[in-house]
């Protein structure tokens, strides 16, 4: 403890390194939204399907949920870059297969939270709207699902911080993201107790901006709810 | 059917869990006709089925035997194909357009949480329907005018009382002007001081020739109101007849019992 209280911080190489490490951040940011977009689209199919009537459906989409939550997203970055291309012989981007990775493996999560959250609109609803002589699309849309994405927003977003933090692995594969951009730095400057931290700062502010900004949005989604 | 029956039941059978160990056999051949301009009230101890009935009417809870005939349509899903495709889908459309024509409201008001109570009566006008929002937004606060709700049009149900909330369920269930109103224990779940205002909305309707089938408690309102009553035991109906009388003098013993027990 005393070795790190004695240490001499290079705040130089903060200052120098901000500039690249924005960079970086935009990558971040556009592969957390990408995935958040494709898990949150793939994640309600997975979720219908898993209470979908039809039994094989419902089987399909319990593996999936199954299997791609077992598995670490470091195993599927790994398999979707290296594994899948070399089978193949499709070239994906890094950033593409890191997109993919983060996709199977939130969407799997993403699907339990919507299944949760459509169960747990009231049967009454689901009576009134078919009373009134709504179809199971229409009062699935207009009645159903409204309420059940408001019950379910607080755990999409916790979902979202973890395809952020979770990002960061995508850098093992070559993707010039915050923690990538950071790597490089550190080989360059020899100085990775300042970078390291500097980094986390990155995400710690990311993840308080997106709860900061989940925490309005929460409050005026279910200001009527109860 | 007779000329004026705007609806009938035949044969209604309604099973519970059906084939399982809990099998429960709830609605026992009903036959029922109500017609237009009536106000039929069912009363029974809980679990004897009303509430059931009512469903079955409008395929909430879709008899496994028997049909329902209404405004001229049969409606049964005793023969439906099970594999079939583009009858079952048939068979919806069908549905649809006629639940479209029945009002249901509800004992525990079933409005929309997250809707604004205009939007909750102009909805089903707007997505069934099709009509135009506006037409269909003028048609909604008119509802609720009706219903002495205008000034809440912008309310949301939390901010409403129960009395407030299932005043706004009927203008819901109005706006899609039905040919036939069901209410299922519509004052059951309302504090005491609220409940006469509901049963003055429901006598009006009753009043203005609206078809109506009751589940109802409240033994003045069906003195009063109902022009026939239906008492129900067991997923039978025991007796039946013109409201007053029955109510005065029961003929059998279980009705007897029933009123006894609650008068």
């Amino acid at each position: 403890m005393s070795a790190l209280l004695a240490y001499a911080f290079r705040w130089s190489v903060v200052q120098e390194s901000f500039g690249q490490l924005e960079h970086g951040l935009r990558i971040t940011l556009e592969l957390s939204l990408v995935a958040l977009v494709l898990s949150l689209a793939l994640g309600l199919i997975v979720a219908l399907c898993r209470m979908a009537q039809f039994a094989p459906l419902r089987l399909a989409a319990y593996a999936y949920i199954q299997v791609f939550r077992a598995v670490s997203l470091y195993i599927y970055v790994l398999w979707v870059y290296f594994g899948i291309a070399g089978a193949t012989g499709i070239n994906l981007s890094p950033l593409t297969a890191g997109v993919i990775a983060l996709t199977i493996l939130n969407s799997a999560y993403m699907a339990e939270i919507y299944r949760s959250a459509l169960g747990a609109v009231d049967r009454g609803q689901h009576e009134a709207a078919t009373s009134l002589g709504f179809g199971r699309v229409r009062g699935f849309t207009t009645v159903v699902l409204p309420q059940a994405i408001r019950t379910a927003v607080p755990s999409l977003v916790n979902q979202f911080v973890d395809i952020v933090k979770d990002s960061s692995i995508v850098a093992i594969i070559g993707t010039m993201d915050l923690m990538g951009v950071t790597n490089q730095l550190v080989g360059f400057y020899r100085a990775p107790f300042e970078l390291y931290t500097l980094v986390a700062f990155f995400y710690l502010t990311i993840v308080l901006v997106i709860s900061a900004l989940a925490a309005g949005l929460e409050r005026h989604l279910q200001r009527h709810l109860r | 059917m007779s000329a004026d029956g705007i609806v009938r039941a035949e044969r209604i059978n309604k099973w519970f869990h059906r084939g399982h160990a809990k099998e429960q056999h709830v609605l026992r051949d009903i036959d029922l006709t109500v017609t237009k301009g009536e106000t039929l009230v069912v009363i029974g101890p809980s679990g004897s089925g009303k509430s059931t009935l009512l469903r079955c009417i409008n395929f909430l809870a879709p008899p496994e035997t028997g049909s329902v005939t209404f405004l001229g349509e049969t409606l049964s899903q005793e023969s439906l194909p099970r594999f079939d495709v583009r009858a079952r889908l048939d068979h919806e459309r069908r549905l649809r357009h006629f639940r479209t024509k029945i009002g249901m409201v509800f004992q525990h008001f079933n409005l929309f949480p997250h809707m604004t109570a205009l939007d909750n009566v102009a909805a089903a006008p707007i997505r069934v329907l099709g009509l135009p929002k506006v037409q269909a937004r003028a048609r909604a606060l008119e509802e609720l005018e009706r219903v002495g709700m205008g000034a809440k049009a912008k309310a949301y149900p939390n901010q409403l009382s129960g009395g407030q909330k299932q005043r706004v369920a009927i203008a819901r269930a109005l706006a899609m002007r039905p040919e036939l109103m069901l209410f299922d224990e519509a004052t059951s779940a309302l504090d005491p001081e609220l409940i006469g205002g509901i049963l003055e909305e429901m006598k009006k309707l009753a009043v203005s020739g609206m078809t109506m089938i009751v589940v109802t408690h409240e033994m003045g309102f069906a003195r009063e109101v109902g022009d026939r009553l239906l008492f129900m035991d067991a997923g039978s109906i025991v007796e039946e007849g013109p409201a007053r009388d029955v109510l005065a003098a029961p003929q059998n013993a279980r009705t007897q019992e029933f009123l006894r027990a609650i008068l």
